[in-house]
């Protein structure tokens, strides 16, 4: 949905831009810039609840702080929004050019639709209220409430996630979900081989974020964006494959026969083994560069030499290499004294 | 026969071990979980640590070791000559790293040596699965693109033709892969004629012993 975002004094961000896709994994140091990134799209985001400013874009002192200028894929490509402030912590100003009027006006009811996730595991394995509310939380927290409203509200839909999640965990043979008490429900898994019961705080990490990741990728009416901090956390890597497949089900839903629009993820990442993954797609992978305390973003596809790069080795080994940039910078004095020669 | 696969994803061990069955006609027993690389050049280097570990701690009769080509060179009835040796062809690179580094492994639970089986597939095993449905894609049809410089397609155009889309799931692949070799299952002449990184393998394969041991 969003095509391109240029940025200006905004956080690590100076002065730099990065145009989007379906997917996109962001792979860099810490620091580069990656979850500013998603802050960013949040940030429009709540301001775009808001009425627009009446300043023009730019205008004055409300202006003379971080800048961020949002464009949009078809039908919106008439929409350009100008997202300005006086620092950081007051970037509040937002200016929208919209061609035709109207246009705009649907575009923010889709971007009320973004949704951001960093995935808890402890969050994840608590009972959670139940609510008619199917749609997951930040931190996966309610994610026995999700999965038992939609075995409620779509059965098919609940199916095919515990279906999956078998396939995925074949160490399971069902998901269960159980009355807690007090209006909370709370997660569980059937171990194939005997029929016991695990209850979610007794899942790992991985499955949970596994079911998470399940919980999205089936999501029958899935927002317009969505945001991934740390997509590897927690999963082994021979199951990273899965995790993407998971996340192109949103973004590519022609290629699994589903009629709807598609999804944009933005997923970070520190995993070598993750971007391995991508090898067929390199114009889904974009690198943070850190230089001091200012970063870039740069297209993986944009490298003249990746044909060359790609018949040398993974794209992982290259990554940690630094033959890709995006990895943190190392200070290694050498000056005489700093080093001490025990005699 | 107790055989270990070294790939570089599910997709490929699942179409290997019945490749593998269709070759020795008869089944075989496989190392589970097989051992993966990261494509290459990680295969060949993971191989002699897979061989060693293979060779001390498992009763495996040997390796089955397959590679997409990608666009190295084409291993071919030349490089087969003694002693000779192609810097940038995948399977002499493979073989000289097995042979290296089992000559240097002692006797171990009476086990004198780890067999191998090596193949490539030209440029991408997509294209095993494609022969025999689709007449365009052969080694030699490969072979002539890299020699004109025009080549017949793409990895990525392999990928479609087989998946009917261009990121398919992981068990979507597998799915499809286990479709199309079951075809040569049936009947391997085909991709032996058509693929001779193929052939190399089931070569190799064929001409395993009972493993020699000593008590």
């Amino acid at each position: 949905m969003i095509a391109s975002i240029q940025f200006r004094h905004f956080k690590a961000l100076r002065a730099t831009g990065l145009q989007l896709q379906p997917f996109n994994l962001i792979i860099g140091p810490n620091g580069s810039g990656k979850s500013s990134l998603i802050q960013a799209i949040l940030r429009f985001r709540n301001l775009a609840q808001l009425p627009l400013s009446s300043e023009p874009p730019g205008a004055g002192a409300a202006c003379t702080g971080p800048e961020l200028v949002f464009k949009f894929i078809p039908p919106f490509d008439g929409v350009e929004a100008h997202l300005c402030g006086v620092s950081e912590s007051r970037c509040d100003q937002l200016n929208v050019s919209s061609s035709p009027p109207g246009a705009w006006d649907e575009l923010r009811s889709k971007l009320m639709d973004v949704r951001v996730y960093l995935f808890d595991h402890y969050a994840m394995a608590m009972p959670s209220p139940r609510s008619g509310d199917a749609e997951l939380i930040t931190n996966g927290g309610n994610l026995a409430a999700v999965l038992a409203a939609r075995r409620e509200s779509n059965p098919d839909a609940y199916a095919a996630i515990e279906s999956e999640a078998v396939r995925l965990m074949p160490e399971f043979s069902r998901i269960e979900l159980r009355d807690a008490g007090n209006g909370k429900v709370e997660l569980a898994m059937v171990l194939r081989e005997d029929g016991d019961v695990i209850p979610a705080d007794g899942l790992s990490q991985g499955n949970l974020y596994l079911l998470g990741l399940l919980v999205l990728g089936y999501d029958p009416a899935p927002p317009a964006i969505v945001c991934i901090e740390d997509l590897d956390r927690g999963i082994h890597p021979r199951m990273l494959r899965q995790a993407r497949d998971l996340l192109y089900r949103l973004s590519y839903p022609d290629a699994f026969s589903l009629h709807r629009e598609a999804v944009q993820v933005i997923a970070t990442t520190h995993s070598p083994y993750l971007l391995d993954q991508f090898r067929d797609h390199p114009e889904e992978v974009v690198i943070a560069h850190k230089r001091g305390r200012a970063a870039t973003f740069e297209r993986l596809i944009d490298r003249p030499d990746l044909n060359e790069l790609l018949q040398e080795g993974s794209l992982g080994e290259m990554w940690y290499a630094g033959i890709l940039g995006g990895v943190p910078d190392e200070e290694i004095d050498i000056r005489p004294g700093k080093v001490r020669i025990e005699p | 026969m107790k055989l270990a696969i070294l790939s570089e994803s599910p997709a490929d061990e699942a179409a290997l071990r019945v490749l593998a069955e269709a070759v020795v006609d008869g089944p075989v027993e496989f190392l589970n979980p097989g051992f993966r690389a990261r494509g290459w050049p990680s295969v060949a280097q993971v191989l002699p640590a897979v061989l060693r570990h293979l060779h001390f701690n498992t009763d495996a009769d040997g390796v089955l070791v397959e590679v997409d080509a990608d666009d190295s060179v084409v291993h071919t009835e030349q490089h087969e000559r003694p002693d000779y040796f192609h810097p940038q062809c995948r399977i002499c690179k493979l073989r000289a790293v097995v042979r290296q580094t089992v000559k240097k492994l002692p006797t171990a639970d009476g086990r004198h040596r780890l067999l191998r089986a090596v193949g490539v597939a030209v440029p991408a095993i997509e294209a095993w699965y494609l022969c025999g449905r689709d007449e365009t894609v052969t080694e030699a049809a490969w072979l002539e693109g890299q020699r004109t410089g025009r080549a017949p397609y793409s990895r990525a155009e392999l990928k479609w033709r087989v998946y009917g889309t261009d990121r398919p799931t992981l068990d979507y692949e597998i799915t499809c892969a286990l479709r199309e070799v079951a075809r040569h299952r049936r009947d391997p002449r085909r991709l032996l004629n058509d693929f001779p990184g193929f052939g190399y393998l089931a070569a190799d394969l064929r001409s395993w012993k009972p493993p020699t041991t000593e008590s």
